[in-house]
């Protein structure tokens, strides 16, 4: 099969985390007897592409951040101006996050499963997985560690053309963390996480509090 | 004070609510930004961690920004596109993520930012065109979730006397 894979962060493709998790899934979808071509919709000069493939290809994966609960604006933008297929297409999604629970990225993926069919497509599923921000923030191992696990799925969607399969179900993870999880990782944030923020923003060169409030003293 | 930010062209709309909250002596401001170069949230995070509480993209978004601090409700007037309010409507969400900081805690359950402002702005819409009204309640109570206020609902423009009503 030949896939149109559009990686539909509004982020410049060094700093997506979409795309170091497609390169890792690609792989493994590239395991079968498959070809794919990949577009950024942080580029807008790759959009008059994007359309055209759009209208030629039959196998649409569409990977993106969670933005505010739903698609990214830019996303939007960009899905307004194409021609909705008529035809056999199916339509698949990434729905990847910075919360790590499965239950924050259901209002998003709830929207995409309507998506595919108002742009003329099958429904082929939504792979949903949160816990992604840091991926830019790391390198090496730890990075490798994020995205590593997209490279089954990658796998299977290759096999299938769709995340229907059940381990693609499970992928998320839990739903909600049990309360013992909770309080762990609530230290770990109070600990470890703001201390690790703390220091990416002195090395972004940030020179006040994160907390800081520029626009009033409320 | 209510702010309600208008991202269509439609005039009427905005006048007409005008005229409603003027007669009942409420506190608003309209600002009309169809016209108004405000782009799509690029990503960058300098707001978290860079910058705390300032947007990197320079437009006239800023001005927004600067009066959510003090509002207690934001209505976003969108049109509509794919079921949903269209880019214009969601840039205005997804831009308002200054209001929060990169630390993170525990609420109900789930994880979630921990605020930067002590005023929490509920949020409305109001779209005009067709759409899901039922996904976009659903979803405007997402939204106010993550910014620790709550949700005054999604009306379709016949409706603009409902939503009207809630703007006190
Ligand atoms: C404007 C904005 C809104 C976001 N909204 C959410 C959200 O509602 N829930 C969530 O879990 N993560 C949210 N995130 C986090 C991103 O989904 C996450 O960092 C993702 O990995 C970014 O992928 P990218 O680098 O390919 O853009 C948001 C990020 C931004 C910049």
């Amino acid at each position: 099969m030949h896939v149109l894979i559009i990686n539909g962060s509004p982020r410049v493709k060094k700093f997506s985390n979409t795309d170091k998790i497609l390169q890792v899934f690609n792989e493994g979808m590239m395991e079968s007897d498959n070809t794919y071509e990949q577009y950024e919709v942080s580029n807008r000069n790759q959009w008059e592409k994007i359309r055209n493939a759009f209208d030629r290809c039959d196998n649409i994966l569409i990977a993106l951040p969670l933005f505010v609960e739903c698609i990214p604006g830019l996303l939007l933008e960009f899905l307004e101006t194409v021609t909705p297929k008529s035809g056999n297409a199916t339509m698949s999604f990434i729905l990847q996050s910075g919360f790590a629970e499965g239950v924050q990225l259901r209002c998003g993926e709830e929207y995409l499963q309507k998506l595919a069919g108002l742009l003329g497509c099958r429904y082929g599923g939504t792979l949903v997985k949160g816990n992604n921000f840091s991926i830019r923030l790391v390198e090496g191992q730890e990075r490798e560690n994020m995205t590593a696990p997209y490279k089954d799925m990658g796998r299977i969607f290759g096999q299938k053309g769709n995340f229907e399969d059940e381990e693609c179900r499970k992928f998320t993870g839990p739903e909600i963390f049990p309360a013992p999880v909770r309080l762990l990782v609530g230290l770990m944030f109070k600990t470890f996480a703001a201390k690790s923020f703390e220091k990416t923003a002195k090395e972004w060169g940030c020179t006040r509090p994160l907390k800081d409030r520029p626009y009033q003293a409320g | 004070m209510i702010l309600i930010v208008n991202t269509t062209e439609n005039k009427e709309i905005t006048s007409r609510i005008s005229e409603e909250l003027k007669s009942k002596n409420i506190t608003f401001e309209i600002m009309e930004t169809a016209d108004k170069k405000i782009g799509h949230c690029i990503g960058c995070n300098y707001c978290w961690l860079k910058t705390p509480g300032i947007c990197s993209v320079k437009d006239d978004y800023e001005e927004i920004l600067k009066k959510l601090v003090n509002s207690d409700q934001l209505w976003v007037i969108s049109n509509t596109a794919l079921g949903f309010i269209d880019h214009k409507g969601k840039n205005i969400i997804d831009r308002i993520i200054p209001l929060a900081t990169m630390h993170l805690y525990f609420k109900k359950k789930q994880m979630r930012h921990v605020l930067r402002y002590k005023k929490h702005t509920d949020v409305g819409f109001v779209y005009i065109g067709e759409a899901d009204r039922e996904y976009l309640n659903k979803w405007s109570e997402r939204v106010a979730v993550n910014f620790g206020s709550k949700s005054l609902g999604a009306f379709p423009k016949e409706d603009w006397k409902e939503a009207a009503a809630c703007m006190y």
